[in-house]
């Protein structure tokens, strides 16, 4: 069984957890069509670590993970707020 | 005069009211509907002793959720423990923190505790609910069946259905999980009744059939059956 660490909730099942997609930074509201379709619909799909969001789905608490694609290795688990610990505001 | 109180004849009804029916419970009144009260047998309080699993889906509870939701339970006098831990409050209600802001508060077995009753009120009162907090309340009384384990089995039974380690040295009083139990996303909070183990266990009501079911058939290996709440306050 595979085990997955929830910052909140302690080690689970991997089968409790959903996958939310490569965490990226937003582009500018006012950017254009093409990219931010690709920010929405695009993944890079890099080989090697990359950083996801994940959901343990019995509490819907959404953190970030770092993952090995080539390896499934989960390298680190952690809440959102450590990369987003500030309100942004938008013009 | 002494005819059967039948839980269609008030207004709510528990989730499971045809099961329990099917299952020879006898009703008494609560909350406008009827909770089982007892499944008659030989000593059902030693059923409960050994493994029990108790209906209480029509005893109130509450939620309130979002921004703001934690501080305004502090400031009604709630003891708010950390994430994922209950606390028994001053009049035996319970509150099960959740999340951070994902809070749940529950009558007592015996349901004399007023507290879900006084907080909606409070929430009802507040003059601009959406901005001050800026939380929501959740219909907890309708999106989680409520169903209570107990008897020195619980924690093996349970072992069966759940992934996390329910035992009693490696699970304390107090704690709660929320993990897949029966394939059900589940909250499974441990409140011992008198010294005896049990669980609270609350799920999505819709599903609270196949899961009563799920749950007593992990019970059978153990000798489990259905106790009513009389049971539960003998304990």
């Amino acid at each position: 069984m595979k085990i997955m660490n929830c910052p909140m909730n302690g080690p689970r099942n991997v089968s409790e957890f959903v996958w939310g997609g490569e965490v990226r930074e937003m582009p500018d509201p006012a950017a254009s069509d093409h990219e931010w379709a690709e920010y929405v619909f695009i993944e890079n799909n890099t080989k090697g670590v990359v950083r996801e969001w994940w959901m343990h789905a019995p509490t819907s608490y959404w953190f970030i993970a770092e993952r090995n694609t080539e390896t499934d290795e989960i390298v680190r688990t952690y809440p959102a707020t450590e990369l987003y610990n500030s309100r942004r505001e938008f013009k | 005069m002494n005819t059967p109180l039948t839980p269609q004849s008030l207004p709510r009804r528990s989730f499971l009211y045809r099961k329990l029916a099917a299952l020879g419970a006898r009703f008494a009144a609560g909350n406008e509907a009827a909770i089982a009260a007892s499944f008659g047998g030989t000593d059902e309080a030693a059923a409960a002793h050994n493994l029990g699993l108790a209906d209480l889906s029509p005893l109130r509870r509450v939620g309130f959720k979002g921004p703001g939701a934690a501080d305004w339970l502090v400031a009604q006098g709630l003891t708010v423990p950390e994430v994922n831990r209950c606390a028994a409050q001053a009049d035996g209600a319970r509150l099960f923190r959740l999340g951070a802001n994902d809070l749940m508060i529950t009558t007592d077995l015996g349901a004399t505790a007023t507290l879900p009753d006084k907080l909606s009120a409070a929430w009802a009162a507040l003059e601009n609910p959406p901005q001050s907090p800026r939380g929501f309340p959740m219909p907890r009384q309708e999106g989680f069946c409520w169903f209570v384990l107990t008897g020195r089995h619980a924690a093996a039974a349970m072992a069966k259905v759940c992934g996390v380690d329910l035992r009693p040295h490696r699970f304390p009083v107090g704690a709660i999980a929320q993990t897949s139990v029966a394939r059900l996303s589940a909250v499974a909070a441990r409140d011992d009744i008198n010294g005896t183990l049990a669980f609270q266990l609350f799920a999505d009501s819709a599903s609270a059939e196949y899961w009563w079911d799920c749950i007593l058939d992990a019970m059978q290996e153990f000798g489990g059956r259905p106790v009513g709440t009389e049971a539960l306050r003998a304990l």
